[in-house]
């Protein structure tokens, strides 16, 4: 909302508040000035045409002229004619930037000086009008410009929500007035100007079909009016509040929708359908299918049965609180007009507002939702301006169809409260001269409490603490003293680390391995997710921004292959990064429900493109994953061959912690990289991290062994086929107590062994609790294996 | 001149020709080895003789042992701090040589950020509540005082699935949950997490953001103990001579509500470009807990009170670290990432 500093002025005396300091005391009191324009108009003088002569050298159309200013004649040249001998005109002396930016010099023209510049409206920032010189009504030559016409500050005031009433100059004027503790001028509902037989009533019919949506119609006659242009000062208020003049009626209109925030509508009597009676109607009704009508913009708009509507006799004037129809508006030839001030309900509005893709000054206040009180203030306002500016006669008793009446509301305060909530001491007289101030009534009762009538315009305080919230900012919320809670408490809840700080013993286990943690939408393109087959538990957002955000992801690795083909364009080859957020798996069928929100760990880490590589980066993601599970308190998971989507039938592995499987590791499908259009390989790892954290355990420490121990390599040499992890259980099983620890350190293909068979070496530990083992002990213990590994997978020993 | 005299002079002889440890270990070795040294030989013949020259002969060679032993390891004592004497030239390196890249990766410049913010909030009591992300309507609007209709629902514009389920438009809904599960006062929690607008992406806002909401709710809470906690945690977040200010405002699920703003860290609050010449940074907003919100969440307000604020992770981020684009903490741009 841009609110004119100097139209506030006709509501509070500003002497020594400038607009500056009007503007923090707006914001401080909720009114948030988001910025400040002012055209500062001090540094332009006045000055009077002697003599106006075309520039006898000049090509180009020019006029020289002489002009007074007040001390001194200067010759001034310039190329709009209309600046004739008498015309008092604004000038700018070379040094003077003007409004628009421009800064004047002292030139010379085809050997003319030229001392100055006459300003037009739009070099001044005071309209659009650049065809000619503007021409003052008054002024002395000499004098400031601002003794014609005052310097202009503009505010851009957010309004939020609950206060419409602030939609306009009074409302803010009010605001301000209380911040200031000075006297706000005029009353809040202007007394009636009309005297004018026959009663308004009696000149048009107008009923309500839909007083849900329409609390309020109030329909003014008046006859008789001059349409033309508004005078310059209504037309300059307008305009720095960015509202275009049209006529002086349609003016008013919006210059009492910009003061009292109430918007207002005009017809021209005469194009209004007459009904049986002979008088022309009014409905306010909705729309019929297949209605039509032709807006003030000049769009013809399809209506629909949703949307409430102006009706006359026939046919719809206007979408009701949006926008008037073309038809009935008021035109130069029009006379006898119909002022609408109503009531229409804010949801109705904006709904209506949003379908016709029409957001107006009008609608934008109705969709807040106005009191109906306000209609009348707003209708009585009007009718005086334009029997003052525009010649009308104003008829008595008008058409005010009021069929939802509003209730007065009435709040208990106990005024120690404020004290309590605010935190700070305000004195009772103050706090009650605060709610005056805001043209609230104020009633002690017996009790002590406060028995509070809101004014009418203010339809957002319900609740005490909308008092307390009234007071503590006009109190200053500066003055309230920051202090910390504490009483003492005799319950309480244990503290426990979060989820996310006990991950982080996995962040930095990743870190320290070359992982970097990222941070990636949830909403991907579920095309995508289709493509590459993990679709089937997905969530489709109905309204998305786009379709490659229109679906919530159900894993993290599509993510991350997104972000190595990223850092890929941008020159990163190596890439190694992780994400821990959550994935959404709707319930099967049942799509309507929550999703389950498993929080998992993903990480993937490119490698080269030969099938070795993938392999040796296969178990280095093994080392981390073990790490990362390993700090995090986890038991001991094992891998377990699996296939599983996105990932390579020969190469992944489920990854399962005492029976429970929390994901898949290994490398992903070469079709999956295909999509990204990635080469190389790339090997990702993707488990959820909850069922990690509820198996961990706190790590108790172990004795340190007394005994030395003994360590013997074993190169076994089986088929393809069998597993480092069955050699390893049948070690175990034949070993003995004595085996400490069986590590599988090498795999080996070659020359060296039989086609269709590989080499484990195995560094195998053994050690007692109770004594030095012998070599003897030892070299049983390994004939024992050696002889269950021949029998068990017929290995060979290298 | 005995003949313990005359190899100890011999040994004193060979020990200042010397030049390396393992030279002195030979000499040592040949004087006062255990079974053939020249020094323990003197005394192979001990036996025999009468008990008085017996000790005489044992005092002497024990001395030339002692003389020799001495005498070895000043010349060792010697030898190194020679050898030391020089290092700074025989071993010098060039220390302007770069060390090798560590290879090491970073943890997100958010979750960073996040957690500071969750220490901070830790220190004073709060703890880390979470929830689920898709939300009913109910939890993400009608508990909190913002039905359909309502004129300030247009600020939470919000992606849906069905008219019933959405994507949460802010992290409010877990305070209800935590309302709800708790049951009793105290409740002092922080509720860290993703939230989603319908806004397009931009310098300034994405449609996916992260927030921190803190909810305190106790006997007898102020607007002074809201301000206090929000200047405690900026103070921790940002430093000591930071101001925090409270503009009245409008949330509907807060009474009083205000705006909270930090004093820019660039021009200390005289205005500058970076805070667009206000002096002041907006960072969020906070207020009394609505009476209703605390009904909807199972608190009878007669008894308790509340307040609560929320903000945004990026925007604190952005402004410690100097990012000017929210959309760099998603893009996941390495070359961004590890810098933090
Ligand atoms: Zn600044």
């Amino acid at each position: 909302m841009r609110v004119s500093y100097e139209w506030l002025s006709d509501f509070v005396n500003l002497d020594g508040i400038g607009p500056k300091d009007a503007s923090e005391v707006l914001t401080r009191l909720g009114l948030e000035v988001e910025s400040l324009n002012v055209i500062d108009l001090s540094e332009i003088v006045v000055g009077k045409v002697l003599e106006q002569i075309p520039h006898p050298k000049s090509r180009n159309p020019l006029w020289v002229h002489q002009v007074d200013l007040g001390d001194r004649v200067e010759q001034i040249i310039a190329g709009a004619p209309n600046a004739i001998p008498g015309s008092l005109v604004p000038v700018a002396l070379p040094g003077t930037t003007v409004p628009n930016g421009k800064l004047v010099k002292d030139l010379n023209i085809a050997g003319y000086k030229a001392s100055g510049m006459l300003c037009s409206a739009e070099e001044l920032l005071l309209g659009d009008d650049h065809s000619g010189i503007l021409i003052l009504e008054a002024g002395k030559p000499g004098d400031s410009l601002e003794s014609v016409i005052p310097s202009q500050a503009t505010m851009d005031i957010e309004v939020t929500s609950n206060r419409p009433d602030c939609m306009g100059h009074l409302g803010v004027a009010r605001e301000l007035a209380a911040g200031l503790d000075r006297p706000l001028k005029g009353d809040f509902m202007p007394a009636f100007t009309g005297t004018a037989d026959p009663p308004g009533r009696d000149l048009v019919e107008v009923s309500i079909d839909e007083p849900d949506l329409c609390s309020r119609y109030i329909g003014g006659v008046i006859k008789g009016v001059k349409v033309g242009p508004s005078p310059g000062w209504l037309q300059r208020r307008l305009r720095a509040c960015g509202v275009r003049p049209i006529n002086n009626v349609v003016d008013i209109t919006n210059y009492v929708l910009l003061e009292y925030a109430q918007p207002l509508h005009v017809f021209d009597v005469k194009k209004l359908g007459q009904g049986e009676g002979g008088l022309p109607e009014i409905h306010v009704r909705r729309a019929k299918a297949g209605e039509r009508l032709r807006c003030l913009d000049g769009i013809e708009r399809e209506l629909t049965a949703e949307m409430l509507v102006i009706a006359d006799a026939e046919k719809p004037v206007a979408i009701a609180g949006v926008i008037g129809g073309e038809d009935s508006a008021v035109t130069e030839a029009t006379t006898d007009i119909l002022l609408e001030a109503a009531t229409f309900s804010g949801p109705s509005v904006r709904q209506t507002a949003r379908e016709v893709g029409l957001r107006t000054e009008a609608s934008a206040r109705f969709e807040k939702g106005l009191p109906a009180e306000l209609a009348l203030a707003g209708a009585r306002r009007a009718a005086s301006l334009i029997a003052e500016l525009a010649g009308g006669t104003v008829h008595r008793e008008w058409a005010d169809v009021y069929p939802r009446p509003q209730e007065p509301v009435r709040v208990r305060l106990r005024p120690a409260r404020v004290d309590e909530v605010l935190g700070v001491h305000v004195p009772l007289e103050e706090a009650e001269s605060i709610l005056k101030r805001l043209n609230f009534h104020v009633r002690a009762l017996e009790d002590g409490e406060w028995d509070v009538l809101p004014p009418v315009f203010r339809l957002d305080v319900t609740i005490p603490e909308d008092l307390v919230e009234e007071v503590g900012r006009v109190y200053g919320y500066d003055r309230v003293p920051p202090t910390l809670p504490g009483r003492r408490h005799d319950r309480w809840n244990p503290s426990v680390p979060s989820l996310g700080r006990r991950l982080d013993a996995a962040r930095e286990v990743l870190a320290g391995a070359g992982f970097t943690e990222t941070w990636n939408p949830a909403l991907v393109s579920g095309r995508a997710l289709e493509n590459l087959r993990v679709a089937a538990h997905a969530m489709r957002v109905s309204n998305a921004l786009s379709d490659d955000m229109d679906t919530l992801r159900t894993s993290l690795v599509p993510s991350l292959v997104d972000v190595v083909a990223l850092n890929r364009d941008r020159g990163r080859s190596e890439v190694r990064v992780y994400e821990i957020a959550s994935v959404f798996l709707a319930p099967v069928g049942d799509k309507t429900g929550q999703p389950e929100e498993p929080l998992r760990l993903c990480a993937v880490a490119t490698c080269g493109a030969e099938a070795d590589s993938g392999r040796k980066a296969f178990y280095a993601m093994k080392s981390v994953l073990d790490a990362c599970l390993a700090d995090l308190g986890a038991p001991i998971c094992t891998y377990q061959r699996a296939s599983a989507e996105l990932f390579h039938p020969g190469r992944c592995a489920a990854v399962v912690i005492e029976g429970r499987q929390l994901g898949y590791m290994g490398e992903l499908h070469p079709s999956v990289l295909a999509a990204a259009k990635l080469e190389g390989r790339m090997i990702a790892v993707e488990i959820d991290v909850e069922p990690v954290i509820e198996a961990a355990q706190i790590p108790r420490a172990r004795p340190l062994p007394r005994f030395p121990a003994i360590e013997r390599d074993l190169a076994v040499v089986v088929e393809d086929h069998v597993a480092a992890a069955a050699l390893q259980a049948a070690i175990a099983e034949a070993a003995g107590e004595f085996l400490e620890q069986a590590r599988a350190f090498d795999e080996y293909h070659g020359p060296q062994v039989p086609d269709g068979h590989k080499s484990i070496a195995f560094t195998l530990t053994f050690r007692s609790p109770e004594r030095t083992l012998t070599d003897a002990e030892v070299d049983k213990v390994m004939a024992d294996i050696r002889l269950s590994l021949e029998k068990r997978h017929r290995a060979r020993f290298r | 001149m005995s003949a313990s005299t005359e190899l100890t002079k011999e040994a004193l002889g060979a020990i200042a020709k010397a030049h390396s440890d393992s030279e002195l270990e030979t000499i040592a070795l040949d004087y006062l080895g255990r079974k053939s040294g020249q020094v323990t030989r003197l005394l192979s013949g001990i036996g025999q003789l009468e008990p008085k020259k017996r000790a005489a002969l044992g005092q002497a060679a024990n001395e030339a042992k002692r003389t020799i032993e001495g005498a070895l390891a000043a010349r060792r004592a010697e030898l190194e701090g020679a050898r030391l004497a020089d290092i700074a030239e025989t071993e010098a390196i060039d220390i302007t040589f770069p060390g090798a890249p560590l290879g090491r990766g970073h943890i997100h410049v958010l979750t960073q950020v996040q957690r500071q913010i969750e220490t901070v909030l830790e220190n004073l009591g709060y703890q880390v509540e979470l929830g689920p992300e898709v939300e009913t309507e109910w939890y993400n609007f009608e508990a909190l005082n913002i039905s359909a209709g309502h004129p300030a629902r247009e600020n939470w514009d919000s992606f849906y699935f069905t008219p019933e389920l959405l994507l949460r438009a802010h992290t409010s809904p877990v305070q209800i949950r935590a309302m709800q599960r708790i049951k009793e006062p105290p409740i002092y929690i922080i509720t860290p997490g993703r939230c989603y607008r319908r806004d397009a992406p931009e310098a300034t806002r994405l449609p996916y953001f992260s927030q921190v909401e803190g909810l305190a709710v106790d006997r007898g809470l102020t607007v002074g103990d809201m301000k206090g906690t929000l200047l405690f945690m900026i103070q921790s977040l940002y430093g000591k001579e930071r101001k925090v200010r409270v503009r009245p405002s409008y949330f509907p699920f807060t009474e009083p509500s205000f705006e909270f703003d930090v004093s820019c860290g660039i021009c200390g609050g005289s205005g500058c470009k970076s805070c667009r010449h206000k002096g002041w940074l907006e960072v969020g907003g906070c207020g009394m807990v609505h009476p209703q919100v605390l009904r909807n969440g199972g608190i009878d307000p007669e008894h308790w009170n509340g307040y609560a604020w929320g903000f945004g992770i990026e925007r604190m981020a952005m402004s410690k670290h100097n990012v000017d684009d929210i959309r760099l903490f998603y893009e996941s741009d390495l070359r961004f990432l590890d810098q933090f």
